[in-house]
């Protein structure tokens, strides 16, 4: 089995902490794309009937605050592999 | 919830709700004599409030353009506030005297609102289908 020393055990710890963070941040990215998509559909849905702008709008809102929260899990997760809290 | 119709009302509802179920852990951490918590969770808190006004302002700028137009811009303002989310979780993270989790806390207030109010409303149409049916 191979042993590494202190110094080493703990930079291989810190890059792969660091790697990991980045790994996380790739769940912000879907929120992302799947908000624009909503809003395309929206933009649409505007179009065809314009009495219910008011009910898209409020739809649209409250999904997007929703649907935005799995990116922060991810970024909160990054931070405490960055910093260690 | 679903009932009503204007968004602006709306934001003011989840806004009410959210600051009422606010004063709990704000109480909390005063009573505690928590000093970082409290301002972590303030500082959240207020930075939550300002980004559901800026994407209802992203909503209603998106709703005039067309469909690709929109789904861009809706896109690349997500990605704006999520790098706003990292300097206030950055912030708190690197700040001593801001706690961080209760800062994540903050930030995550007005969704938790958003969801309690919906499951309340959810609830609230099934006991009534089921008092419905019972009648």
């Amino acid at each position: 089995m191979i042993e590494f020393s202190p110094e080493v055990a703990e930079s291989i710890i810190t890059i792969a902490s660091f790697v990991a963070s980045g790994l996380a941040l790739i769940a912000g990215v879907g929120p992302g794309i799947g908000m624009g998509y909503a809003a395309g559909k929206a933009t649409t849905a505007v179009r065809r009937q314009p009495e219910a702008r008011g009910a898209i709008i409020t739809t649209m809102l409250l999904g997007q605050v929703v649907s935005g929260s799995t990116g922060i899990y991810s970024l909160i997760i990054a931070i405490f592999l960055i910093f260690g809290i | 919830m679903k009932e009503i119709k204007d968004p602006k009302k709306l934001q003011k509802k989840i806004l009410k709700t959210t600051y009422l179920i606010a004063l709990l852990p704000i109480i909390s951490a005063i009573a505690a004599g928590d000093m970082e918590s409290l301002l972590g969770f303030v500082f959240g808190l207020v930075v939550a409030t300002l980004l559901l006004r800026l994407k209802y302002n992203n909503i209603i700028r998106a709703l005039n353009m067309d469909m690709e137009s929109a789904e861009k811009f809706i896109r690349n303002r997500y990605f704006a506030e999520y790098g706003l989310y990292f300097l206030v979780l950055f912030t708190a993270a690197r700040n001593p005297s801001l706690n961080f989790l209760a800062a994540a806390v903050g930030l995550f207030m007005i969704k938790f609102t958003v969801l309690l109010l919906s499951v309340k409303d959810l609830l609230k149409d099934t006991f009534q289908s089921q008092f419905d049916r019972y009648k």
